[in-house]
């Protein structure tokens, strides 16, 4: 058994890790075909990856050791959190202690370590940044931690592969308004998390609507490399981890590695139907007046209250 | 149909009309909103559908159908085409008198939500013992419909819009609607009939109240009323 | 032989020694016996918490200690808890306080009186959880105020603003005191005894009312003593004003006692209670946490800061005890005992980063004159050691992993999550609000940290002060040194604590045995099974760093770091004025939450004479008035004013008025009394 589960936790990672460029790359090919344009191909986040490794690494006068250690600390806490999240398997040596409450803290510690960055370098984008992405970071907690509790209430736990194996048996929950009002908070919370439009715009430069893009301002080389490998995969775990709360369909729930297999596959196909309709609806909306997001957010808030108020007033006994 | 589809359907469809109240409430657009009440009319005509197939009561199958006709069609087509009206003047002068959006109202956007989220709590806890009464399916979805009905007057209190406020008195009106029929499985159908017309014709008095108003005043922002009084 | 009477008698002993040594020895002398004795009460006082958390009990009455009523002491595993915790940060802060106060020249903290009072304060905080009667615990509490009260105004000639704090806090202790004594006597009255066993025995046969207005009045009390909102005022005034070794003193021991009392009073000595007074408690909880954590987000004094998140902290703390009580009133006792858990885990986890932080901001204050953070900036440069040890405990404060806060907030959370099992309405309206809460301050308490820590350590110096900061002596970072190790140890193995916080849940009479079981940290209930593995964490974590760190460096060619200019958009390097302030930081917050803080800012714009278009001088000034002492404290100070003002009247400067007043008072008394007999 073990075997096979020290594998799927050592497979979350790298599909994580090899998929997260993959990923964007996917996403910005969706996006310039439907804008018209030609794309640069599914593998140019690798190519850009590879150049920026190359080059010298640089230290912006000033600066301190949190500008240096972030980025890592960044790529650190997703590759945790992904061995935690039950992309593939349900059944891990470490599926005991995958706690939802640690993956959503374990993701807040890198935008943390990346707002402390923007703050170190001392400039006046740096500090912009941090602040911006802390409000909007402060203000998705809530939101979260109620599609938590919503979520936990079938399972009677926070652990995540108790939930997720949970609903594989059950798919009725997932139709359950509660199971609904949930899945629509956490993809509003998922998106002011990884910063996408409508929240912020990961493609500007434009200082008055950056939020994560003013914090890494100063970075370039391995280190830009690095910030934006976490970024990528920050997305994809997060996409995953919606994947697997909403569409658990496929994640293995024991310990063989045929459904380990067709476990990857499916992740790779849900992961990517998501980052399509993401980037399509990117092409659609605008993004929104900063101090419009507390609204968003606000909204989210409510839904995963709803979600849970719902979710012991309808249907609890029958 | 079997029980446990039932609740399933149901607890969807309340969900779907709640979750539709709470969207008009987020939204400003106004054209979002009366597409929004659509399809809250469309959930709440399914209650009573449902109700029916359940217990095999064709009657409320015919009372859900009629509902939905009124208030996924019917009064959304009024409201739109107010809102029309209004909008087609306001093009005409090329002044943007901000008709076809709630740009300001009274409670900001994200303090109304929290508002309905606490509203929504209000109404568990005061549902609370009813539902411990008979707890079925429909009892137990009891407090969406009386959450509708505070949201629906808590929109007519904070909206300066006329049309917004029709459509938070038509929320009102369908959290009624919707707590009668899952409290008591409905009313008597002339007295359906009676309240349907009513509320229609209450609609249409608005629709030309809200018109006479805003030749009068040259907006419908219902703070100008205000001048009435002095 | 027990270990607890003998650690007690020597930490009186060491401070009956202190107290005097630190009044009579001249200079530096005096500084460092008064330290050492207190450190030294601290170090007994840990060890008597931790035999008592280790399952010892002690009780004892001295009937001739006290006229008339006799002094009783009692230990038990909950009273162990909160002496551990100030022994812990009494110990070291002491050490930090030997440095702290050296060189710190004869007024202040090093006065002869300041230096006398600190061991004293010291032995009241350890003994005041030994009290076991009304009497003994009344007594202690005031002498524990009261040398509060003269350390926070130890450096009152230095500055101004000490004055006026130190009134503040005087007057709301000494108001609470009035509460307290007048619940408790109370309930001795109607219990007929005053010993809390016989309290705890009585208490059972008073009227539900008797035992609403009691609790009621003692929880304003103990609450205010823990800084809840509303009767929180004094804090963010008194711990910014007051020496740092005495902020972190009264920031991370004293105010647990509130907490501590009203479990003992709530929990033990009335047995629980009906739903609505912990429901009380857990929305002043609630409502402390994010009222307290959005004021330090807005706060610019470093202090004032750590004021403001001691509010917060102490805040989530009760609502912890609240959902505890609220469960257990529910019936759903294992439930309550991992809610109360979690909450005195938090007592102990506050209590070690929040000493640190006022230690780290004391050295800051100390090395540059200023608590400002505008003025601060790029001391990690001159101060490494200070900033490492900031972070460490600005870490445990944002409640994410591997700090130490972090371990509690996830208990809390569990036991508010598992609260639906809970049959009720209350808890089903109330435990979603306060998941939303907590979870809320905990968002905000990472911007305020990321603030702190950001602004006045990271970049680059934006005052002269700053610039010319250095790093402290050795024995402040000692004293800090300690604590940063104890913080690592609770965030490292929390599970050395599971036995100790089950013995004293139960103390207050909740099936605590189990409720958490060592290791890993495990909540073990019915049907909950979460399990919170830290070492496993800070483990994944490291390797995933090094790895992280480590494969970028094995693919790119290895070159050495090469130092550039920060980007400057083509115009000249950035100044360090252009870095973003505190102010500006927590601006987007204050935008939000504008209807919550009603922010006050006035533009005054001056243009030169020639011309009104050109601008010569622009002053912007925002201030965030703490909108609650605005609104609450305000009218009522206004009415008392009045009613002063119409007082003045009674008194017509005749002495025969003075000595009628007298006279006839005695009249109607001896009246009430005939008649009333």
């Amino acid at each position: 058994m073990s075997g096979v589960g020290y594998v799927a936790v050592a497979g979350q990672v790298a599909v994580v890790a090899a998929g997260g460029p993959l990923l964007a790359g996917w996403m910005r090919q969706v996006r310039a075909r439907m804008e018209g344009r030609v794309g640069a191909g599914v593998l140019q986040p690798w190519r850009d990856m590879r150049k920026l490794l190359r080059k010298e690494p640089i230290t912006p006068v000033g600066t301190g050791p949190a500008l240096r250690i972030a980025p890592a600390l960044v790529v650190a806490t997703v590759a945790v959190a992904a061995a935690l999240v039950p992309l593939l398997s349900t059944d891990t040596p470490i599926s005991d202690r995958a706690d939802l409450i640690l993956v959503v803290a374990l993701i807040a510690l890198g935008t943390l370590a990346l707002a402390l960055a923007g703050l170190d370098s001392g400039t006046a984008f740096g500090g912009m940044g941090a602040s911006r992405e802390m409000t909007v970071a402060a203000l998705v907690e809530p939101t979260i931690l109620l599609s938590v509790f919503a979520l936990s209430i079938p399972a009677g736990s926070t652990n995540l592969p108790a939930i997720v194996s949970g609903t594989v048996h059950d798919p009725a929950r997932l139709a359950s308004p509660a199971g609904l009002l949930a899945t629509a908070a956490l993809a509003v919370a998922v998106l002011a998390e990884t910063g996408r439009i409508p929240v912020d715009n990961p493609s500007t430069h434009l200082e008055l609507t950056m939020i994560h893009e003013a914090m890494v301002l100063e970075y370039a080389g391995p280190d830009l490399a690095l910030v934006e490998l976490g970024a990528q995969m920050r997305l994809t775990l997060l996409l995953g981890l919606l994947a697997s709360l909403f569409a658990p369909w496929g994640i293995a729930t024991s310990a063989s590695w045929a459904a380990l297999a067709v476990a990857l596959a499916l992740f790779t196909l849900k992961v990517a139907v998501l980052g399509a309709v993401l980037a399509a609806a990117e092409v659609f909306w605008a993004k929104l007046r900063l101090f419009r997001v507390p609204e968003l957010l606000a909204g989210s808030f409510l839904l995963a209250l709803l979600a849970v108020i719902v979710s012991y007033f309808l249907s609890s006994e029958s | 149909m079997s029980e446990g589809l039932f609740t399933q359907l149901l607890d969807l469809a309340c969900g779907a009309f709640l979750l539709a109240a709470v969207i008009v409430l987020w939204r400003r657009e106004l054209t979002a909103i009366v597409r929004v009440f659509a399809l809250q009319g469309v959930a709440l005509a399914a209650i009573p559908v449902l109700l029916g197939v359940h217990e095999r009561r064709w009657d409320l199958v015919v009372v859900g159908v009629g509902i939905g006709v009124l208030r996924a069609g019917l009064l959304p087509y009024l409201v739109r085409r107010a809102l029309t009206a209004l909008t087609a003047g306001q093009q005409r002068y090329g002044t943007d008198t901000g008709e076809s959006r709630e740009t300001q109202p009274l409670v900001n956007v994200a303090a109304s939500l929290l508002t309905a989220a606490a509203l929504t709590l209000l109404a568990y806890a005061v549902a609370r013992p009813l539902v411990e009464l008979d707890p079925t399916p429909e009892t137990q979805a009891l407090p969406v419909g009386l959450a509708v009905v505070l949201i629906g007057f808590f929109t007519l209190v904070t909206r300066r819009r006329a049309l917004s406020q029709v459509v938070g008195f038509l929320l009102l009106d369908n959290g009624i609607t919707a707590t009668a029929f899952l409290a008591a499985a409905g009313v008597p159908l002339i007295v359906e009939l009676g309240v349907s017309f009513d509320v229609l014709l209450a609609v249409l008095v608005l629709q030309i109240l809200t018109t006479r108003m805003r030749e009068a005043f040259g907006t419908t922002d219902i703070d100008d009323l205000r001048e009435l009084h002095d | 032989m027990s270990l607890v009477p003998a650690a007690l008698a020597t930490a009186a002993g060491l401070a009956a020694v202190g107290a005097p040594a630190g009044a009579a020895l001249p200079g530096v002398a005096r500084v460092r016996a008064s330290g050492v004795c207190t450190a030294g009460v601290g170090v007994a006082g840990c060890a008597a918490g931790v035999a008592a958390l280790g399952g010892q009990r002690w009780a004892a009455d001295f009937p001739d200690l006290m006229p008339l009523a006799g002094a009783y002491l009692a230990v038990d595993a909950l009273a162990g808890l909160f002496m551990a915790v100030a022994g812990a940060v009494i110990a070291a802060v002491a050490v930090y306080g030997i440095g702290y106060a050296t060189g710190h020249g004869e007024h202040g903290v090093s006065s002869r009186a300041g230096q006398a009072l600190l061991p004293l304060f010291a032995l009241t905080l350890v003994l005041v959880p030994a009290a076991a009667s009304v009497t003994t615990f009344l007594v202690l509490w005031e002498l524990m105020a009261f040398t509060s009260l003269l350390l926070v105004w130890a450096e009152h000639r230095g500055r101004a603003p000490v004055r006026a704090a130190g009134v503040w806090y005087a007057v709301m202790t000494h108001l609470g005191l009035v509460l307290l004594l007048a619940g408790l006597l109370l309930l001795a009255a109607r219990a007929g005894g005053e010993t809390f066993a016989a309290l705890r025995a009585g208490a059972a046969g008073v009227s539900p009312t008797v035992r609403g207005w009691v609790f009621v009045l003692t929880a304003a009390a103990f609450t205010s003593k823990a800084g809840a909102v509303p009767l929180h005022a004094w804090l963010p005034r008194a711990h910014p004003e007051a020496p740092s070794a005495v902020s972190a003193l009264m920031s991370a021991a004293m105010v647990n006692l509130g907490v501590y009392g009203v479990v003992r009073v709530g929990f033990d000595l009335l047995g629980g209670g009906p739903a609505w007074w912990w429901l009380t408690i857990l929305a002043l909880g609630g409502l402390s946490a994010v009222y307290g954590i959005l004021q330090a987000a807005m706060a610019s004094d470093l202090k004032r800061l750590l004021a403001y998140s001691t509010c917060e902290n102490m805040g989530l703390v009760l609502v912890g005890v609240g959902a505890a009580g609220v469960f257990a009133a529910y019936g759903d006792e294992p439930l309550a005992a991992a809610a109360l858990a979690a909450g005195l885990l938090h007592v102990v986890n506050h209590a070690a980063f929040k000493a640190l932080l006022f230690c780290a901001a004391g050295s800051v204050l100390r090395a540059t004159g200023e608590r400002n953070l505008d003025l601060l900036g790029g001391l990690r440069a001159r101060m490494p050691l200070t900033a490492g040890l900031f972070a460490v405990a600005a870490l445990g404060a944002v409640a994410l992993p591997p700090g130490n806060g972090f371990i509690s907030e996830w208990l809390l959370l569990q036991s508010l999550i598992h609260g639906l099992q809970v049959p009720g309405v209350a808890p089903a309206v109330v435990l979603p609000l306060a998941v939303a809460l907590v979870s809320l301050s905990a968002g905000l308490a990472a911007a305020v940290f990321v603030k702190a820590l950001g602004v006045a350590f990271f970049a680059r110096p934006r005052g002269p002060q700053a610039a010319g900061a250095k790093e402290s002596p050795p024995l402040m970072l000692a004293g800090m040194g300690l604590l940063a190790v104890l913080c690592a140890t609770l965030a490292l193995v929390p599970g050395l604590l599971a036995d100790g916080l089950g013995r004293a849940v139960s103390a207050a009479g909740l099936p605590g045995d189990g409720a958490l079981r060592g290791g890993v940290l495990q909540v073990r209930l019915d049907n909950i099974s979460s399990l919170l593995a830290p070492l496993w964490v800070v483990a994944a974590l490291t390797v995933a760093l090094a790895v992280a760190t480590g494969l970028p460096r094995l693919y790119g060619h290895r070159r050495r770091r090469r130092d550039a200019r920060l980007w400057d958009c083509g115009g000249g390097a950035p100044s360090p004025r252009m870095a973003y302030t505190a102010m500006s930081f927590a601006e987007p917050l204050q935008r939000v939450f504008d209807d919550v803080l009603a922010p006050e800012q006035d533009v005054d714009v001056t243009p030169v004479r020639e011309s009104a278009y050109l601008v010569e001088r622009v002053r912007f000034q925002r201030r965030v008035p703490d909108r609650i002492e605005h609104r609450l404290y305000e009218p009522v100070l206004g009415a008392l004013a009045r009613a002063g003002q119409a007082a003045r009247r009674l008194a017509g400067g005749s002495v025969h008025l003075y000595l009628g007043y007298g006279f006839v008072v005695l009249v109607v008394l001896l009246l009430v009394l005939a008649v009333g007999w």
